[in-house]
């Protein structure tokens, strides 16, 4: 998904618009972009500063700077939380762990070389079950045992899923099943920074009430999860961004930055 | 001696695995008979028609067989055998069965590979195993074929035309089947896809041979070692020239039918386990 968040020279959130980044190629930025630019009432010369981050960062060609996402998560979670000391966000294809320390990144742990641990888990197996991804949490509140998925690799996790639903076991318990073999994963993986609260959990698969359950057994925490997860990178990057103009409206120095014109991006070989 | 004077005994093995149930029966040292059919979503099933089907081939009944071991993913639903050895070991006495000069074979299966250092006896000496990584394993190529509608057996050979083969950035099975699609929409050519898709397979496997330490001769079993384009991979990555028996996928089926004609298959057990850290793999 393709998140865009404008920030006012407060740091104050004009608007916010989620967008599908597109299967191929991912050349659909302009157009959130755009949809953004409509929403806050903006002209998109009005633009400051724009930072893009992300997977796809290099491939938004009207930015002016990209900027890791490990640097933008940082920054968007300890706008939100200004106790966090560790991050977990859980995206759509990758698993990532923030260490922070009075307010800056110090350490990460970061999975995104296996989609077990990742929402693309989750999402391969909502298609075999026939749920919407959404539906899972909900879904899950209501089981009444879970049971333990073995398989790590999403693949054979599928075909387990499979065998547990021949077998007639309940689908709520099928469901947070899984929740707890995502939340399982990612706590090992996180455990390596030492884990200390405040413990944030952000990304599209902090909006499953059952995984956040299951990370908070897991860890043995408390979990605080942003109203809305999917934008901490971007609110970070807007924040950023805002930063740099601000720094070189006050020091005078020029802010170097792209011609404002809306353009997808292009490939060359 | 004559034959006439030797005990006739029969022994039978079956691997049970998560894609094909395979069987072997021999007669005192000699196979007699080979069968495989697919496992299906019944092991329990499947296990108890491959032995009807073995004892049919060579006309006995299953009174006549003095002693059957079974293995694979599914042993379990063998109900019949009097013992069930784990795969690795009947890898081992199968590979050492065919091939005397063999010390490390490479088992690519459907759920996942294990390279095993096998001894002069086809005793395990140590090994190394995927841990059911689908990027690892047979599975890869099954979801490949399905991606790019080609017939898992044609992979191979399709493999082998590629001029230009595609870099796989991930190793993981998910992952990549996104990056195939991605690739083909970009016009790659199926056998160019399919030839990065046995390079990043030969790439894991080689992680786990150089595990175990390599001592040639190095043989390939398991249904991975019908695959040309798997073989030529994992050649071209090592370095070396693999032994492939002419029916690879009946391996362990065989080293299942050894052990059932050897008496003591307890005392086997005197290898050296070393277990795998989890996140090494991928």
């Amino acid at each position: 998904m393709t998140k865009v968040v404008i920030v006012d020279g407060g740091g104050s959130v004009v608007f916010k618009v989620v967008g599908p980044t597109g299967a191929e190629h991912r050349r659909l930025a302009n157009r959130v972009m755009e949809e953004t630019l409509n929403g806050a009432g903006l002209a998109f010369d009005q633009i400051t500063y724009l930072i893009a981050t992300g997977y796809g960062r290099i491939n938004v060609p009207f930015a002016d700077t990209q900027v890791t996402e490990l640097s933008c998560h940082a920054k968007g979670v300890v706008s939100l939380f200004p106790g966090v000391k560790t991050a977990i966000d859980i995206g759509g294809q990758d698993a990532k762990g923030l260490k922070i320390r009075k307010g800056r990144l110090v350490d990460f742990v970061m999975n995104d070389k296996c989609a077990a641990g990742t929402g693309r888990f989750l999402e391969v197996v909502a298609d075999v079950l026939g749920l919407k991804m959404e539906a899972l949490g909900d879904i899950s509140l209501e089981a009444t045992k879970k049971i333990t998925i073995s398989s790590v690799c999403t693949i054979f996790a599928q075909q387990e899923v499979i065998t547990h639903l021949s077998d007639g076991v309940p689908l709520p318990d099928i469901v947070a099943g899984l929740h707890y073999a995502i939340a399982n994963r990612t706590a090992r993986m996180v455990r390596r920074l030492r884990i200390e609260p405040d413990v944030v959990f952000t990304g599209g698969v902090a909006k499953n009430v059952g995984v956040v359950n299951a990370l908070r057994d897991s860890i043995g925490l408390n979990i605080l999860v942003p109203q809305e997860p999917l934008f901490t990178g971007a609110l970070g990057a807007a924040l950023l961004g805002k930063e740099r103009a601000m720094k070189a409206i006050v020091s005078g120095e020029r802010l170097d930055i792209k011609e404002r014109k809306l353009e997808e991006a292009t490939f060359f070989e | 001696m004559s034959s006439s004077l030797m005990a006739m005994a029969w022994f039978l093995g079956v691997d049970i695995g998560s894609g094909s149930s395979k069987g072997v029966l021999i007669l005192n040292t000699e196979p007699q008979a080979y069968h495989w059919i697919p496992s299906g979503f019944n092991y329990r099933e499947a296990a108890q028609q491959l032995r009807e089907l073995l004892l049919a081939k060579v006309g006995i009944s299953s009174e006549e067989v003095t002693n059957t071991v079974a293995t694979g993913y599914g042993a379990a639903s063998a109900s019949y055998s009097d013992l069930n050895v784990a795969d690795i070991r009947c890898c081992a006495r199968g590979i050492n069965y065919l091939f005397p000069l063999v010390r490390t074979v490479i088992d690519v299966q459907g759920m996942s590979t294990q390279v095993i250092r096998v001894n002069g006896e086809g005793r395990v000496i140590n090994f190394a195993v995927s841990e059911r990584c689908a990027a690892g394993s047979g599975r890869f190529l099954n979801i490949m074929a399905n991606v790019l509608r080609i017939d898992l057996n044609d992979v191979g050979l399709l493999s082998l035309k590629s001029r230009n083969p595609v870099n796989f950035t991930t190793g993981c099975a998910v992952f990549g089947e996104s990056e195939a699609i991605s690739r083909v929409s970009e016009g790659a050519s199926k056998e160019d896809i399919l030839a990065g898709v046995h390079k990043a397979l030969a790439d894991k496997i080689s992680g786990l041979v150089s595990r175990v330490k390599l001592v040639m001769e190095c043989a390939i079993s398991g249904g991975g070692g019908l695959n040309v384009g798997l073989v030529k991979s994992l050649e071209e990555k090592l370095q070396i020239e693999l032994q492939v028996p002419p029916e690879p996928q009946f391996v362990n089926a065989l080293g299942a039918a050894v052990i059932a004609s050897t008496t003591t298959p307890i005392s086997e057990v005197n290898y050296r386990f070393k277990p795998m850290d989890e996140d090494a793999w991928p």
